[in-house]
């Protein structure tokens, strides 16, 4: 796992689950600033397949709180990641 | 024999349940009449001739008649202990079994009382739903429903806590009663042994308070959830994989579709349901024990907090934001609480604009297995390109079965797709592993660019295929999807060199190696 400490000018995204199995990492530190609808084509170029694979069905946080990504007037995805943010990749996990 | 064994002790265990029910049931009886005799007894001296009877009732001083009362009152009680029990609200064994959740401010009298009247659903007795309702049961929950249709498996029981080796092959229902019942023989079990369908889910779930999704598949999630959206019920949803579990309390407050103040349900959260191709089971991915225990027991705090919540007070704000907690064995924190949203204003299910109606859930218009895909089994190659297990094996041992000629093991190379770790534990002698996360991450021509064009090595298991041109290679992995799919990047890559090589997979994988041709093989 690399350090959850982030240079300047990054943000910290964590993977959880199949995110973090498609990425095979844990967590990494990405350029700030960026806008969350940006996110998934910069992560499906790093990683790609992982937008439709994994993203499409995932749920998005910033600093451990909800984006509402969905919704026509989705006004979550026009949010900007600043420097220092958290962000997380959340699959639906339904095993059990 | 063991089967002779087995089938015998489910027999008698059938005889012995069956007997103690009738027990119960007359022991219920007895009580009730002799409370019922009490009671006439009682009221006996009031109804007697008894000139004091006319006192009391026609006219006596007012402080006389109140101190023959209160003699009156105790004679009662000092004769028998029945007429003192229903002083009480609570059974003196319930003061006993709950005292040391009783003195907690928490739960108190009013909120066991409330856990006694509660009736809470348990859809899926695996590793979230036995531990679950073993702290509903044991918390004194008034009746416990547990759906689920599998029987008990080896490979359960190293997580799956009511279930034990002596139970393998019967229903998880069955002997989760047995393990409840032992645990708490005062709460009311409702069985439900058969999978939960959209057909029966309403009926299945209108008599309970609360409900508890402790399934293993999208499909069920999202029926579940719907289910309890059309019928008012908060939901209390948790998952787990590998080393990761979810955690939600979802529809709290259950308000009626429509209504924003209600809390959001799973489709709010996860309005599309993940590709089939990338849902991963605990038996293909693996679960550590405890974090699929941690889930369980988190779900059952999760429903003794909802049961017992007070009305809400001037102290405490109406309601909580919904969160969603993450945990993850091996991260540091391992816990992490998302805020969630609140409901969606276009929401499929309890949004004023929902779909999903009880109309179309009971006429099974509502194609939940359509919804979230699936995945019909791979067939990627033609019969040229694939050989069964028992045909490989005679390869090994010399003839080949397509050319007739006589080679040997080394003649050709066998791929094994298994990842790592499952390599490590069994594989076939002289087998060599290349992880399929390893072949998914490789690039072919068709894909964004090539190596050569990006001016990057191909990566080594590549470069040692190509290595040895002249050798057919063989794919195999555990069921016989991965292979398939190997074949045909490998064939993508160019290392059949336009069919120069033969490069085909095991039917049916390492399953159909054990069951055909080397039986000692092991079955993980």
């Amino acid at each position: 796992m690399a350090s959850t400490k982030g240079s300047a000018g990054h943000f910290t995204i964590l993977y959880f689950a199949a995110a973090s199995t498609f990425t095979r990492k844990t967590t990494e530190h990405l350029p700030a600033p960026l806008r969350v609808r940006d996110l998934f084509t910069k992560l499906n170029d790093t990683y790609p397949g992982i937008k439709d694979k994994v993203l499409s069905s995932c749920a998005v946080t910033v600093n451990l709180e909800y984006v509402d990504l969905d919704d026509d007037d989705a006004s979550g995805a026009d949010k900007e990641i600043q420097a220092g943010d958290e962000v997380a990749i959340i699959p639906p996990v339904s095993s059990g | 024999m063991m089967t002779q064994i087995i089938e015998s002790l489910r027999q008698q265990i059938g005889h012995h349940e069956a007997a103690l029910q009738d027990l119960r049931q007359q022991l219920a009886k007895a009580e009730h009449n002799q409370q019922q005799q009490e009671k006439v007894l009682r009221q006996k001296p009031k109804l007697s001739n008894d000139p004091l009877d006319h006192d009391m009732n026609f006219g006596v001083p007012d402080d006389f008649r109140s101190e023959i009362f209160a003699i009156l009152d105790q004679e009662p009680s000092a004769d028998n202990s029945t007429a003192e029990e229903r002083r009480w609200p609570l059974e003196p064994h319930e003061y006993k079994r709950y005292g040391r959740q009783l003195i907690m401010p928490e739960i108190g009298l009013q909120g066991q009382l409330k856990l006694r009247k509660a009736k809470v659903l348990i859809v899926g007795m695996g590793g979230l739903g036995c531990p679950a309702a073993a702290y509903l049961a044991g918390a004194g929950v008034g009746i416990l429903g547990l759906i689920d249709g599998d029987v008990v498996e080896e490979s359960n029981l190293h997580r799956q806590i009511l279930h034990s080796t002596a139970r393998v092959g019967m229903t998880k229902v069955e002997s989760a009663m047995v393990a409840l019942s032992s645990l708490n023989p005062n709460v009311k079990l409702v069985p439900h042994t058969a999978r939960l369908t959209p057909d029966i889910a309403i009926e299945a779930f209108r008599d309970y308070d609360l409900v508890l999704d402790c399934t293993d598949n999208p499909v069920s999630r999202y029926l579940i959830s719907d289910t309890c959206v059309l019928l008012g019920k908060t939901l209390v949803s948790a998952s787990a994989l590998r080393i990761d579990g979810q955690l939600m309390v979802l529809n709290n407050p259950p308000l009626p579709a429509g209504d924003a103040q209600g809390g959001p349900c799973y489709r709010c959260i996860f309005p599309k349901p993940p590709p089939p191709e990338s849902v991963v089971s605990c038996g293909d991915g693996g679960i550590l024990g405890p974090v699929v225990g941690v889930m369980g027991v988190l779900q059952a705090c999760e429903a003794i907090k909802v049961l017992t919540q007070k009305p809400n007070t001037t102290t405490s704000p109406p309601t909580e934001p919904p969160t969603l907690l993450l945990f993850s064995a091996y991260s540091n924190p391992m816990f992490r609480s998302i805020r969630l949203r609140t409901r969606k204003p276009k929401c499929a299910a309890c949004s004023a604009q929902a779909a999903v109606t009880s109309e179309a859930l009971n006429s099974g218009s509502l194609d939940y297995v359509q919804f979230c895909g699936s995945i019909n089994p791979i067939d990627a190659l033609n019969p040229q390109e694939r050989i069964s297990a028992a045909n490989y094996a005679k390869l090994r041992s010399g003839v080949n079965p397509f050319t007739g000629t006589v080679s040997s093991r080394d003649s050709h190379i066998l791929v094994d797709t298994r990842e790592s770790v499952q390599y490590e534990l069994c594989n076939i002698d002289g087998s060599r592993n290349v992880p399929f996360s390893a072949v998914s991450a490789t690039r072919t021509n068709t894909s964004n660019g090539n190596y050569d064009s990006m001016g990057i090595e191909e990566p080594l298991w590549v470069q040692n295929l190509r290595q040895q041109p002249d050798k057919p290679i063989f794919v195999v992995c555990r069921l016989g999807n991965d292979s398939q799919m190997t074949v045909k990047k490998m064939k993508e890559l160019g290392l059949d060199y336009g069919g120069k090589r033969f490069i085909g997979d095991i039917r049916g994988g390492l399953r159909a190696w054990k069951e055909t041709v080397d039986h000692e093989f092991p079955e993980y």
